[in-house]
């Protein structure tokens, strides 16, 4: 019974990791399929060509990239400007809190199909505006901030100030403590925050599709492919992200180990 | 220098400056010409005109009350399963994940390296009519012999729970990686069996991030359309559906623009009762 | 006196700092490239800037070249810029509306829009689309017959066919039996809920006025009122499972549907899915629609002319329609592929007699534009 109630836990955990994640084997098992036609759907042998080939379909490798470089980009300023947001909201008392707490919900709660129009209807007024990666990301780090600020306020609700407070007291200035002391304990929040950024940027649509002009990111060419049938190398491109995403993450943890080790020895 | 110790009340303004010029810009001001066109009547073809056309509201409520109210109820239940999905989850990662919590993290995302399309594409794949899903729910006599799960609500539901779970999941996490387990052992000490310890300790100081979770689900999902477009029927419809047949279908910019600002006001008033109702400044800033 | 940062003074410069950040965002920023294209009379631009729907022009696997494009690249020394950012006549349709309301160049030349919905002629009527130089096109003679006067272009000054597709009937064997009606599709009680049906109503409610024997052509406001009524019934009860844009592939070759309203061009495609799959003109006749060449408001006319007098060379339509297997609008480019391709030049959804093309109508342009009739059918389908 000990046994069950110790891994009653893991093994809820495991089922909602295989629920997250059962939809992306099936993607990375189809990404190996073998389908005579245009067509994904139906598993009709095993192949390597799609991964040999996995640069055969014009315009996918553009997209794919061009899709990364607007979700790193957006992530990190819309990291960084949700955090001060945050950090102003939770630690200081200021005229016009609730307007700005009203700000930071309504970018969420707007239809994205409104929301980018109008903002495609702002770029036109202003004449001077390329359609293209400028205004997407723009675009992207525009409805990202909300996210930041919400997650990054949560930790900060809770945060003890007391440590920075004993840190000063030993002598410890405002930078020193604000690097050591503040920035490692909301690290998981902004990291967080950093995460969700990404996941909406890369994985955006309506929004990207008004102000893209003509440039066409990961979701716009896959939603286009599917008219006529999603090619498997955008399996196979879906999988490589995948893959590399966590290799980096293995990596980080494996390097950590590595510096542990000596203090442990 | 100087300028740092004259100015000392500016600070919060500061901070807030950069962020908010970017959202007063490239939100606000949109959103003031969404609110323009909401007031606009008239079609495409005669063309709009602004004359504070305050009906348009009355009217969108009255004909689409029905869809809000469905789109309300979707978002919710799908917040309140993400909710139970993912808070375990998130206790497992911060409390068990050791020094792979970073990498659990980013696996929560993964789902959003492959766009919403083709995860959805897999997921009509499992529960197709003729899956293995759909026909253990059927032997099981869950469904009935004709039963399916694709188009229906609970397609619907499950999509959108689906495609929120990491905005409830991170910022839970986040909340619960900063409690301080000496707090759980001192509980245990003190007696505590450890659904007390549980109860007691870890899930108060868990509720900023159940909040925050809450929060990031629920209000965009409420004008999801994608979820009911593909995997449900009309009678699914969602208010997200509806604006955007009134944008793309009708042309009817000042009808989309009208459903949008109701929409937006019925969740910020959700908002607010439950921000009142969960409590004070602590648990929401 | 060393002076100590407060965390005042600390979070101000990070304000500061923020700011700075901001910058990259703009800075990194490379606007796409867009080549200045304006030829002037006669002259070609540089770069023929062309949006096109996914998988509608011809494409080498291996090389992940366009042949065609590539032909009239060299030929004409004019460089494409091939955009497939066309995935839904209405959507592609509100994101120019502004520009276009504006005045403004869409930055483009050429683009496809579908018939059978209402953006085609409103763009023509709107006077958002420029005049084709018709000097310049002296191949427009090999037009079919059929599409030389349609209702929304009725000289022919603004558009050109790209290619056409027939709306039909599919279903797979293997779960039913053959359903060739729109009677069978919705009243066979065995199909509950296993059939799909087209999002758009040019299709579906012109398959169903043609079985409630109206003509789709030119629809009366009773005519579409039954049809109307067939549809909503048959939705109502359940009958039909959902209303489908081009989603239906994947249901349909997995068998989750046993038949379904569907695309000529498609079936080609799903067939190596699920090589049993039939598609067929309905008993009471079928659907046609034609994907246009238009030239939006501010593209260049005359290299956008001189591609459409490419395109209507019969062999280069031969390879084109080779290549993306839905039906040609050019006269002889089925001679010119029978050399080449005798296979393909023999294959009905590409190349369909004269008998099958009878069998199809086309849909009426003025109830396309009624937007109460527009404003029913979305409420059909849930808004």
């Amino acid at each position: 019974m000990k046994f069950v109630r110790r891994h009653l836990l893991t093994a809820y955990a495991i089922a909602a990791f295989a629920y997250l994640l059962v939809p992306i084997a099936i993607v990375i098992a189809f990404s190996f399929n073998d389908p005579g036609g245009r067509y994904n759907y139906t598993w009709q042998g095993f192949t390597l060509d799609q991964w040999r080939n996995w640069d055969g379909v014009p315009g996918l490798r553009d997209a794919m990239t061009l899709s990364l470089e607007i979700a790193v980009l957006a992530s990190i300023v819309a990291t960084v400007l949700g955090t001060l947001i945050a950090m102003a909201l939770v630690r200081y008392g200021f005229r016009g809190r609730g307007g700005t707490n009203v700000i930071i919900f309504l970018p969420m709660a707007t239809p994205e199909v409104v929301l980018g129009a109008s903002l495609l209807t702002l770029f036109l007024n202003v004449s001077v505006v390329t359609f293209g990666f400028t205004t997407i990301l723009i675009a992207h780090i525009m409805f990202c901030i909300s996210y930041v600020v919400v997650t990054v306020k949560a930790r900060l609700i809770g945060f003890d100030r007391s440590l920075e407070e004993a840190a000063m007291d030993l002598g410890a200035n405002e930078f020193t403590t604000f690097r050591k002391v503040t920035l490692p304990l909301i690290a998981p929040a902004i990291l967080a925050g950093l995460l969700l950024s990404f996941a909406l940027s890369i994985d955006d649509f309506v929004v990207t599709y008004f102000n893209a002009g003509s440039e066409v990111t990961f979701p716009l060419f896959v939603w286009g492919a599917a008219q006529r049938g999603v090619p498997p190398q955008v399996n196979v491109m879906g999988t490589v992200i995948f893959i590399v995403a966590l290799s980096f993450m293995v990596l980080n943890v494996l390097f950590q180990r590595r510096r542990e080790s000596p203090a442990q020895a | 220098m100087g300028f740092f110790h004259r100015h000392r009340g500016l600070t919060p303004y500061l901070l807030l400056a950069p962020g908010l010029v970017w959202l007063a810009v490239f939100f606000l001001v949109p959103l003031g010409f969404l609110a323009y066109q909401s007031l606009q009547s008239g079609t495409f073809d005669v063309g709009y005109a602004f004359d504070w056309a305050w009906g348009n509201y009355w009217d969108a409520l009255q004909r689409y009350h029905a869809w809000l109210l469905r789109s309300l109820t979707y978002a919710g239940l799908a917040t309140l399963l993400a909710l139970v999905i993912s808070y375990p989850l998130a206790y497992w990662i911060a409390f068990r994940g050791g020094r792979w919590k970073n990498l659990l993290l980013v696996m929560i995302i993964a789902p959003f390296f492959v766009t919403y399309l083709i995860r959805t594409l897999a997921w009509e794949t499992i529960l197709a009519d003729q899956g293995p899903v759909v026909g253990l729910l059927r032997d099981a006599g869950i469904l009935g012999d004709n039963g399916r799960l694709l188009a229906t609500s609970t397609a619907v539901v499950a999509g959108i729970t689906y495609n929120f779970l990491p905005f409830m999941a991170l910022p839970i996490y986040v909340a619960l990686e900063a409690i301080d387990s000496r707090l759980i052992e001192a509980a245990e000490d003190l007696y505590a069996s450890r659904v007390q310890a549980f109860l007691r300790v870890t899930l108060p100081l868990s509720l900023p991030g159940v909040v925050a979770g809450t929060l990031l689900t629920f209000i965009p999902a409420a004008g999801d359309f994608i979820n009911a477009q593909l995997l449900g029927t009309p009678k699914q419809a969602m208010i997200g559906n509806v604006i955007q047949s009134k944008f793309y279908n009708l042309i009817d910019y000042p009808g989309a623009a009208t459903l949008s600002f109701t929409l937006m006001a019925a969740v910020l008033v959700l908002i607010a009762v439950y921000v009142r109702a969960v409590g004070t400044e602590k648990l929401t800033g | 006196m060393r002076e100590q940062l407060t965390r005042e003074e600390l979070f101000r410069r990070a304000a500061f700092g923020a700011a700075l950040v901001s910058v990259p965002g703009f800075a990194a920023a490379c606007g796409s490239s867009k080549s200045s294209s304006s030829g002037g009379k006669n002259v070609l631009a540089k770069t023929l800037r062309f949006s096109n729907w996914p998988y509608y022009i011809d494409v080498d696997e291996k090389t992940k070249k366009r042949p065609t494009l590539e032909t009239f690249k060299k030929r004409f020394g004019v460089d494409v810029r091939y955009t497939e950012d066309i995935n839904s006549n209405s959507e592609f349709f509100g994101k120019i509306q502004g520009q276009l309301s504006r005045g403004q160049s869409t930055d483009r030349d050429l683009a496809v829009l579908t018939d059978n919905e209402r953006f085609l002629s409103l763009m023509i009527d709107k006077g958002w689309t420029e005049k084709l130089d018709k000097d310049a096109i002296p191949n427009i003679a090999n037009l079919v017959d059929v599409q030389k006067h349609p209702g929304f272009d009725p000289d022919r000054d603004y558009s050109l066919p790209w290619q056409s597709g027939m709306t039909g009937i599919a279903y797979n064997p293997d779960l039913t039996k053959p359903i060739t009606s729109i009677d069978q599709l919705f009243e066979d009680k065995s199909l509950k809920g296993q059939i799909t049906v087209l999002n758009d109503f040019a299709d579906t409610l012109g398959l169903v006025l043609l079985a409630n024997g109206d003509d789709p052509s030119k629809i009366t406001d009773d005519a579409w009122k039954s049809a109307l009524d067939r549809v909503k019934a048959a939705s109502d009860s359940g009958q039909i499972r959902q209303f489908t844009g081009n989603d239906y592939t994947g249901p349909l070759s997995k068998g989750d549907l046993k038949a379904c309203v569907a695309w000529s061009g498609d079936i080609v495609q799903l067939l190596p899915d699920n090589p049993k799959l039939k598609w067929g003109i309905p008993k009471d006749g079928g659907m046609i629609w034609t994907d246009n060449m238009i030239i939006p408001k501010g593209g260049d006319v005359y290299t956008a002319s001189v591609y459409m007098n490419y395109v209507y060379d019969p062999e280069v339509a031969a390879k084109l329609a080779a290549g993306i297997a839905y039906v040609t609008p050019v006269k002889g480019a089925k001679e010119a592929l029978a050399k080449t391709d005798p296979e393909t030049a023999k294959n009905e959804l590409i190349f369909p007699s004269d008998e099958t093309l009878s069998k199809v109508h086309l849909i009426d342009p003025d109830a396309l534009k009624n937007q109460s009739y527009n404003e029913q059918w979305q409420a059909v389908l849930g808004a």
